[in-house]
């Protein structure tokens, strides 16, 4: 069951991106990206995230909590991890090509690129084509007017580091594959440092006082860069995969 | 007859825009010309970028759905081969059902072009993304100099580059599979569709656009149709994830 939830929501086997080398990027003297060069800036002097990156690591996907990080549950919100887990994940929105949200999107091992303008971060996300939009413009965050499974972004920056808040989630989204649950009082902040070239790391912290008692955070591995490469169409069909899902 | 279509019509439409209680967020786009009034002076000069180009960006949106239901609404002729003329009629009699968005798969090129609903235009030096609020899709067009690449796998939105002729930026895409429509009403197209667009910012508030469709597997010449981008000031886009599967069987159709 498990091999059928991994396939739904990972690209088919099949599926080969496009060799095309990425312009403009640092090269060592075999022709090689250089991924321990320093991270690039933008003209104003910020930091720039643009380029095609992919999780370091695959196994915040299924856990955000993969490195032992103690889960402050709500005891209705722990009743519902343990139900989705014992449901082997079933009920999970991928199932009918609903997309992910803010955490599982930044777990995911499947590329994305990054857009960065003096005024907003767009993502472009392979999986389900999905974006994602993160303002920096000063604006702040607005009342929720229509609760979403991506929310609303606003970005700043503490020093090198990209500060993302976002609010403004739905209730339906999982915050992982494994179903750690949200709420509308969701409020994920990202912590983005581009150390070098070739890597981003990532903070994430949930903050959602309606599922869990505190907030808490995770270390991903981060973002690697994915040079010489492409995303590639992936619509997502899926929903011809709910009929066969098994679970409680 | 009639009435079956145009429910079957509303069905579809309500299923690839915004929901109707759909509110986009107030917000004054930072950085645009105004008259004195403070509103978003649309007739102010197109900008450009640090280099020179006309510079699309920005929140656009197709103003009403006659091209995004029939490209051929103001009675240009699709000059379709027989098998295309054959599949459209089917599609006609079908009330349009089978159409890619009743499952939620979406649009491509020119069915987002046309769809009324708000995209947002990302200029870089190498590379404009349009992200479409229908469907939370995106779209990339590569203005770096590569060459259209030899199809793996065709997709719905197919691989687009762009180059500049003056002031229009012309964009080629190829690369598209045979399941996507040309527009609601289901002009074909096949793996050997070539779709060009010419885009040109005429003024702050506006944005050219003329599409031409090339098939010759599904039409016997060249055809298209101009149309208008109107700027979204002072607006943005609202999230639109398509659940509309639960559509699928309440279709009617043969």
């Amino acid at each position: 069951m498990k091999a059928l939830v991994f396939l739904a929501v990972c690209l088919p086997i099949s599926a080969q991106w496009l060799r095309y080398p990425t312009p403009g990027i640092p090269r060592l003297a075999d022709g090689k990206p250089n991924l321990s060069a320093p991270a690039p800036k933008t003209p104003d002097g910020k930091p720039d995230f643009s380029g095609l990156w992919m999780a370091a690591e695959g196994k915040y996907l299924p856990n955000l909590a993969a490195d032992g990080v103690e889960v402050p549950f709500l005891p209705w919100a722990a009743a519902l991890y343990k139900e989705r887990q014992e449901s082997h994940g079933m009920g999970r929105p991928s199932e009918r090509c609903l997309t992910h949200g803010v955490t599982d999107f930044d777990a995911l091992g499947t590329p994305i690129r990054i857009i960065q303008t003096p005024g907003m971060v767009a993502i472009l996300y392979e999986a389900y084509n999905h974006w994602r939009q993160i303002f920096l413009d000063g604006r702040p965050l607005p009342p929720t007017v229509q609760t979403a499974y991506l929310g609303y972004s606003v970005g700043k920056w503490d020093g090198d580091t990209l500060v993302v808040d976002t609010t403004g989630f739905n209730d339906r989204g999982w915050l992982d594959d494994g179903g750690h649950p949200q709420t509308e009082s969701l409020h994920v902040t990202e912590r983005f440092r581009r150390s070098s070239f070739g890597h981003v790391d990532l903070q994430i912290t949930i903050d959602d006082p309606g599922a869990y008692t505190r907030p808490w955070t995770v270390n991903l591995s981060g973002f690697n860069f994915f040079a010489d490469s492409e995303l590639m169409e992936s619509i997502c069909e899926n929903e011809k995969d709910v009929s066969h899902m098994v679970g409680k | 007859m009639g009435s079956f279509r145009s429910i079957a019509g509303c069905v579809v439409l309500l299923s690839t825009c915004a929901p109707l209680p759909g509110q986009w967020l107030h917000y004054a786009t930072p950085g645009i010309p105004r008259t004195p009034d403070g509103k978003p002076n649309l007739s102010a000069p197109a900008p450009k970028t640090p280099d020179g180009k006309p510079d699309l960006s920005g929140v656009w949106v197709s103003p009403g759905t006659k091209y995004f239901f029939d490209l051929t609404a103001d009675g240009v002729e699709a000059p379709m081969l027989p098998r295309a003329a054959a599949l459209y009629k089917e599609r006609l009699a079908q009330l349009q059902k089978g159409h890619p968005s009743e499952r939620c798969i979406g649009h491509g090129v020119t069915d987002y072009d046309t769809v009324p609903a708000p995209r947002r235009f990302i200029q870089t030096a190498g590379m404009i993304a349009i992200l479409f609020e229908s469907y939370n899709h995106y779209r990339q067009i590569f203005l770096d100099g590569r060459p259209l690449p030899k199809l793996t796998q065709p997709a719905y939105m197919g691989y687009s580059v762009g180059h500049w002729e003056g002031d229009t930026l012309v964009v080629d895409t190829t690369g598209l599979n045979e399941k996507g429509w040309l527009d609601m009403n289901g002009h074909p197209q096949t793996e050997t569709t070539h779709i060009t667009e010419r885009y040109r910012r005429s003024d702050f508030g506006h944005l050219d656009l003329q599409l031409i469709i090339e098939d010759p597997n599904a039409y016997s010449k060249p055809w298209g149709i101009s149309m208008v981008l109107n700027y979204f000031a002072d607006e943005d886009m609202i999230e639109n994830m398509c659940e509309n599967e639960k559509d699928y069987p309440h279709l009617v159709g043969k």
